[in-house]
């Protein structure tokens, strides 16, 4: 990673699709994250940084693994919204799991049914602080990373 | 909208289901109990077609000559244990454990197959695509989704109807506050009552926002889809603008509770001048981008014979929505069994001939213009009325069918509740549900290349397909 120029890669696990409806607003002229150097790539063997969403299902949690196996590390992974968080309205019982980001482990959390395009945005800037080894020992980055 | 329920015994129930389908719009169907229900719309009336199964549980599968139950009843058969001996497709609709079903492959010298999904490339929800492919030319492509089952109707059942109503809003990102209306269409003819004319003004400016930030989006990505990057990056900044009127008129960019049962949410804004000349302003941009995208003939060249879908394949699926339309079936839920202010505000329903994508986005861009009509009419009309807040219900016990034109189609919710206002049965019938199993017929004879086009031209949602 070059100045926290990170590449992210999107992981749906069960999500409503609202989170998905913010996450691509961050591509439009009004959010543009390709001004801070950010990409979305296509696999996540060029990915510094996953976002997962949704409470995780039966069907999505193989897919789910192998796809975080094959990111290099190191890498960060940020939960984007209520249900990746464990806190959303379809987190329970199966073919539900606990939340995306609770099961593999995200150190980035994100809240919002959806989270706002802003909010997200903040939430991949408290990743990429976390991957920059300059800024290990920023406050920024020690607290908690929870994004509002 | 008040339901009809006949239930049928003995052998003819399979005949009268079909007889049924060609008299009227099919919905879809499902099991609850002991019962099996097929559930259909027509002019005025809502009808559900039932029969109470054997000890055995043994059904005659519909689908072995309508496909369009071939979902509905694959379904039946996994979740609900409705014994079908005779479904054409035997796979289980959903995975077992995450295991998916082996994929439906064509065979012969010089075919080759390769799958895509469920983790896709974009931002894209999950599902797996089979292709076989001679060369660039698709020869079949096995769409198989339910990798975003959550259990929602087993979720929601034993809720009361107050509390399940946030998490019927939440089933689906795209289609929010269509699914609200159903839901709340479906109580309200439960407890008997109509409501006052500006929460039907209010309810119809909320759905045609709705549909107005989804068909932006829908030909945006169908520009994408043919290579035309300036008219996706304009496509979806206006989206994201219509987005931004919706949280101006109810707080939510997606409109997430801005539909409630007895009413609307909030509604803060909803009657203010800000939101009329935003909208005036966002009509007018939308109109320019229209003409250039469709003016573009490069764009319009490549969307012409892309992803067609005969007239005779729709039907048999029971197609809905735009895609529908898109070969000249005027199926509009807003005319066929008008609701709410769609009684008076006349909608003039967009139709076009060729069921390809230039045919579908032609629809989604002559519906565009209207619902600007008719968004404005009622935010115009209904300043004459004051604000009321949602009425409380008193749901009586019993079935209720409710049916909603969604951006992409046809969108119901089927409730069975008790008398202690809780859910005994929910159903969702997606317009998606309806339309996946099009996609896949819909790429026979098509470029590989042209996937991401012809699916955008559908657009369909994934979330509440699979619920």
């Amino acid at each position: 990673m070059i100045g926290r120029s990170i590449g992210i890669r999107h992981l749906v696990c069960g999500s409503c699709n609202g989170c998905e409806h913010e996450m691509n607003a961050l591509t439009n002229s009004f959010y543009d994250i390709t001004r801070e150097g950010w990409d979305l790539v296509a696999s996540p063997r060029h990915a510094d940084v996953v976002t997962v969403t949704g409470p995780m299902t039966d069907a999505m949690r193989g897919p789910a693994h192998e796809t975080i196996d094959a990111v290099p590390r190191p890498r960060i992974i940020v939960a984007i919204g209520d249900c990746a968080i464990g806190d959303g309205p379809w987190c329970g019982p199966k073919p539900s799991g606990e939340g995306a980001g609770v099961e593999l482990n995200a150190t980035v959390s994100v809240r919002g049914c959806p989270p706002s395009p802003d909010a997200i945005r903040d939430g991949l800037r408290a990743a990429a602080r976390q991957l920059d080894p300059a800024f290990a020992g920023d406050t920024e980055s020690n607290m908690n990373n929870q994004t509002r | 909208m008040k339901s009809q329920q006949e239930f049928v015994t003995g052998d003819d129930f399979k005949s009268r289901v079909l007889d049924e389908c060609l008299r009227a719009v099919p919905l879809g169907a499902y099991a609850y109990g002991d019962d099996i229900h097929y559930a259909f719309i027509d002019a005025g009336a809502t009808r559900v077609l039932s029969r109470t199964l054997g000890p055995g549980r043994q059904a005659d599968a519909v689908s072995a000559i309508a496909p369009l139950y071939s979902w509905d009843e694959r379904e039946m058969h996994d979740d609900w244990d409705v014994r079908f001996d005779d479904l054409p497709d035997p796979r289980p609709l959903r995975g077992i454990e995450g295991n998916m079903p082996a994929a439906v492959t064509a065979a012969g010298e010089g075919l080759t197959h390769f799958v895509v999904g469920p983790v896709h490339a974009g931002i894209i929800e999950p599902g797996r695509f089979t292709f076989s492919s001679g060369g660039e030319t698709v020869v079949h492509l096995d769409a198989q989704l339910s990798y975003s089952h959550r259990g929602v109707e087993r979720r929601l059942a034993g809720m009361t109807v107050q509390e399940a109503a946030p998490l019927v809003a939440r089933i689906c990102g795209g289609c929010s506050a269509s699914r609200s209306m159903a839901y709340a269409l479906a109580l309200e003819s439960l407890a008997g009552v109509g409501l006052d004319s500006w929460t039907d003004l209010a309810r119809l400016a909320i759905l045609e926002l709705e549909r107005i930030y989804n068909h932006l989006a829908d030909l945006a990505a169908s520009a994408a889809g043919a290579g035309w990057g300036p008219g996706f990056a304009r496509g979806m900044a206006l989206k994201e603008s219509a987005m931004r009127l919706c949280a101006l008129a109810c707080g939510h960019r997606l409109l997430f509770d801005a539909i409630v049962p007895g009413g609307v949410g909030r509604t803060t804004m909803l009657d203010s001048d800000e939101l009329l000349r935003q909208t005036n302003t966002l009509q007018e941009d939308v109109g320019r981008y229209l003409d250039a995208l469709f003016g573009n003939a490069s764009v319009v060249a490549r969307w012409h014979g892309a992803g067609k879908a005969g007239r005779e394949t729709l039907r048999a699926f029971g197609a809905v929505g735009p895609a529908r339309r898109a070969a000249g079936d005027k199926i509009d839920v807003r005319t066929l069994h008008p609701y709410g202010a769609y009684r008076w505000l006349q909608v003039s329903v967009a139709l076009a001939k060729s069921s390809d994508a230039y045919a579908r986005c032609s629809v989604k861009r002559d519906e565009l213009h209207d619902s600007f009509r008719l968004a404005k009419e009622a935010l115009m009309t209904m300043r004459f009325n004051a604000p009321t807040p949602a009425l409380p219900l008193a749901v009586v016990p019993g079935l209720a069918v409710g049916v909603v034109e969604g951006p992409r189609g046809t969108e119901t919710v089927i409730l069975h509740v008790d008398d202690q206002n809780r859910l005994l049965r929910i159903h969702v019938i997606s317009a998606s549900y309806r339309n996946w199993p099009v996609v896949a017929r819909a790429m026979d004879g098509n470029i590989v290349p042209d996937f991401p086009l012809v699916n955008k031209s559908f657009n369909l949602c994934y979330a509440c397909a699979d619920r």
